[in-house]
């Protein structure tokens, strides 16, 4: 009897975070820090910061494939393949098998990424890290198209800049109406012919090109040294995991942060099965977790949940909690649970080669590139198609690389290798897509090795993203030759899919009201009002710009208003 | 005016010097008459582990490769001819003749081995390793010389794979052909070994810092990370 109390006691917390990966950490740090018992769960792996990044300080030879895909792994990482860089030698670790984590294309394709582990993503990320605009929060109104945002830009706006000040964002003050600032640590440097190419695209075409805005530290705070954050070293081997704590993660930054209140309770290897509702509170009491190893069942229990588990994972478990007063999943009132897929489309742009700049050269590997806002559609430009795209890409030197496809071999072209190569630039657009119901995923009938639905897609690009890619082709082969490159190859891959950019969005958007969406403008699933979702899952469009940024300011945002509610004991 | 570049593809300047290279080697097609062989031969399957892995696609999977003694002969003297020693080690001092045996074995399928192994087999009928040093560097320049005309049915292209991160492709419809799989892994089997990187480059696996150059002598030999 007193056994079951404290096991149930051992069990129950305050606040349950489903995931560690971006988001979950920055819920995890903020309601921490508010005083709350947190229990994080993990379905992954523990990876320790520094310890657990194994590749991170290996040498190109010490890779037996030196970093490339094996046949088994392009067997079995089927869609990491896809991505090209992924299921190589150096990182395929960090992501999950695809073989073993089936999902099955109905319609279309789905590239879905997945990494279950510590920090999820957030050890992966690409660290590019920029404020939406005040159009991308009005855009779906103005046109008509998915459901009105119930915030705004200013809503989110004090929060961008609270999480920038704690993860660090390096970047370079523009003051454009189309990507706001962000608050900055210093700028990384352009190298000489990426500002002669600033320069030109700026004065012929009147578009502004920025450096690169990253989640680097390049002037750390004492505020960020103190959790044993270091300077950013240039290696740029940042997805095998950064054993300075250079770049945001979870594990360089908010899980630390959320340890150190003493509050804070990591358990691993723990794979959220359903959220338990309460028919009687009309409140969610507990999540029901299946040990990834042992399949043993477990439940938790805590008096707010917040749902982090990457937008397919956080609302595929909103579809698995099913019950009497929610027979579709949790919240589904509108239907709308696993509908707008959205991700931003690439793999089309150009590149080129530069003449000249023969004496530029730069020592450090630059972890980042330039950027080009969005011009596309916004002031008086208008195109056939809606919304647009940035453009990001960067010049660099040729290394021995040149030598596979260039003539000859023998003592003087073993030599020629040795020394940097000619200039070469490109750019490749991201691209927004449109929130399309049809694009979607349903719990299939088949059941993974834990006993849980098989999810199955159907996603397809629309007009709308075709039309735009033939612009970004020939928007990036216009301004390389603005700049005087040579040698322009426009290209626009034909086979890509949704979620190539690994920045999946949508499927339990926001909105305002139970009948069009799924959580509110406090990010709260409108009548299970203690279930917080605050990923990409919420989102109801999906901008051009990267979007790990505006899932940390949602996160912080709806943490506090969260904790003042459960205060005023509303939850 | 907006120019359409859709239907420029590849232009490297590589290309225009192909064209150059090719007339000059035609004449010494006849002399080697047994070369001949390598061109135009037939290859089997699709090709390329590339971007469009779809689930469950194991037509193509994996089979046994090695090669037999007398094919690695060949195969190192190749990849010596390519990366020889010098005052620096050469491919065979740096162990690419046996990278590369890995490589194809555990990274390319049965379209790449067929090729492979006909290059191979080309090199033994035409004698090869019997030839005099410069006849092999002859076979050998003619040999790049005809691989240009398979390669055509290759485009290479410069592909935006995520933030920061570009990914080379090759797209074509057979097996890559022998001198490039020689060449590509020779090179990456070279540059990247801990012989070859300390003999060529500046090594700095922690540059600490991100640096510009402004006067860069013809002799700085390159950074790697």
């Amino acid at each position: 009897m007193n056994l079951n109390i404290d096991a149930i006691k051992g069990q129950t917390f305050d606040a349950i975070v489903i995931g560690s990966g971006i988001s979950g950490g920055w819920a995890a740090k903020e309601l921490t820090e508010k005083g709350l018992k947190v229990a994080v769960l993990e379905r992954g792996r523990e990876i320790k910061h520094i310890e657990g990044y194994e590749t991170a300080m290996k040498n190109p030879w010490e890779f037996d494939h030196r970093g490339r895909p094996t046949n088994m792994a392009a067997e079995e990482y089927w869609a990491n393949m896809r991505t090209g860089y992924t299921a190589n030698e150096e990182t395929r670790h960090m992501f999950e098998n695809d073989s073993k984590n089936p999902y099955i294309e109905k319609k279309g394709g789905f590239d879905w990424i997945r990494a279950y582990h510590t920090g999820g993503k957030s050890l992966l990320w690409g660290r590019q890290s920029y404020r939406w605009n005040r159009e991308d929060f009005l855009a779906n109104e103005k046109e008509g198209i998915g459901t009105p945002w119930a915030i705004g830009y200013d809503d989110l706006a004090p929060w961008y800049s609270y999480v920038e000040k704690f993860a660090g964002i390096s970047g370079q003050a523009e003051g454009l109406d189309v990507l706001p600032d962000s608050d900055f640590l210093p700028a990384m440097q352009m190298t000489a012919p990426e500002v002669h190419f600033k320069n030109a695209v700026n004065k012929k075409l009147g578009r502004p090109v920025t450096v690169g805005r990253v989640a680097h530290l390049t002037q750390p705070t004492k505020q960020q040294l103190d959790l044993g954050r270091s300077s950013c070293n240039y290696r740029n081997k940042c997805s095998r995991g950064c054993p300075y704590g250079a770049y945001f993660s979870s594990l360089s930054a908010t899980l630390p942060a959320a340890m150190r209140t003493g509050r804070l309770t990591m358990i691993h290897n723990s794979i959220a099965a359903e959220i338990i509702y309460d028919e009687a509170t009309q409140k969610a009491k507990g999540v029901r977790v299946i040990d990834q190893n042992t399949l043993e069942s477990k439940e938790y229990f805590a008096k707010i949940i917040f749902v982090n588990a990457g937008a397919i994972g956080s609302t595929s478990i909103l579809m698995n909690s099913k019950s009497n007063r929610y027979q579709t999943g949790l919240g589904n009132d509108s239907d709308q649970l696993g509908r707008n897929i959205m991700d931003h489309h690439l793999g089309a742009g150009a590149s080129a080669t530069i003449e000249g700049f023969e004496k530029d050269y730069m020592f450090g590997n630059r972890p980042n590139g330039l950027y080009i806002p969005r011009f596309q559609n916004w002031g008086k430009d208008k195109r056939s198609y809606s919304r647009g795209f940035g453009y990001q890409g960067g010049a660099s030197r040729e290394g021995w690389g040149r030598g596979v496809g260039a003539d000859g071999f023998g003592a003087e072209f073993k030599e020629s290798l040795t020394h940097p190569g000619q200039w070469t630039v490109g750019f490749g657009g991201f691209g927004e897509i449109l929130p399309n119901p049809e694009n979607r995923f349903v719990l299939g009938s088949q059941k993974d090795k834990w006993g849980l639905p098989v999810l199955e897609f159907s996603a397809e690009f629309g007009q709308n993203e075709l039309r735009m890619r033939e612009d970004m082709m020939n928007e990036a082969a216009t301004m390389l030759e603005a700049a005087g490159f040579k040698n322009i190859n426009a290209y626009n891959k034909q086979d890509t899919h949704i979620g190539l950019g690994i920045h999946e969005m949508g499927t339990a958007r926001m909105g305002t009201s139970v009948k069009n969406s799924i959580v509110n403008k406090h990010n709260q699933v409108h009548e299970v009002k203690n279930v917080f979702m605050t990923d990409g899952a919420v989102m109801a469009s999906a901008s051009c710009v990267n979007p790990s940024l505006t899932y940390m300011a949602m996160t912080a945002r709806a943490a506090e208003f969260a904790v003042s509610e459960l205060k005023k004991r509303n939850l | 005016m907006k120019i359409v570049f859709k239907f420029v593809s590849c232009l490297i300047l590589g290309d225009y010097l192909e064209q150059f290279n090719l007339k000059l080697m035609m004449k010494r097609r006849d002399a080697i008459s047994q070369i001949a062989l390598l061109v135009g031969g037939a290859f089997t399957a699709p090709t390329l582990m590339a971007m469009d892995v779809r689930k469950g696609n194991s037509s193509i999977v994996a089979v046994d490769f090695s090669l037999t003694d007398a094919q690695r002969q060949i195969v190192s003297a190749v990849a010596e001819h390519i990366i020889p020693r010098t005052s620096t080690p050469g491919a065979i001092d740096a162990g690419v003749p046996a990278f590369i045996e890995l490589m194809l074995k555990d990274c390319y399928k049965k379209p790449e081995h067929n090729s492979f192994l006909k290059g191979v087999n080309d090199l033994a009928k035409a004698n090869f390793l019997a030839q005099p040093a410069a006849g092999q560097v002859a076979m050998l320049t003619l040999l790049e010389a005809n691989t240009k005309d398979l390669m055509r049915s290759y485009s290479q292209k410069k592909i935006k794979v995520g933030d920061n991160v570009d990914k080379d492709t090759l797209e074509g419809a057979n097996g890559v052909p022998f001198w490039r799989l020689m060449k590509e892994l020779t090179l990456l089997g070279y540059y990247t070994s801990e012989k070859g990187i300390q003999a060529s480059f500046v090594y700095e696996p922690v540059p600490g810092k991100f640096e510009l150059i402004t006067d860069m002598k013809p002799t700085q030999k390159s950074f790697v990370y």
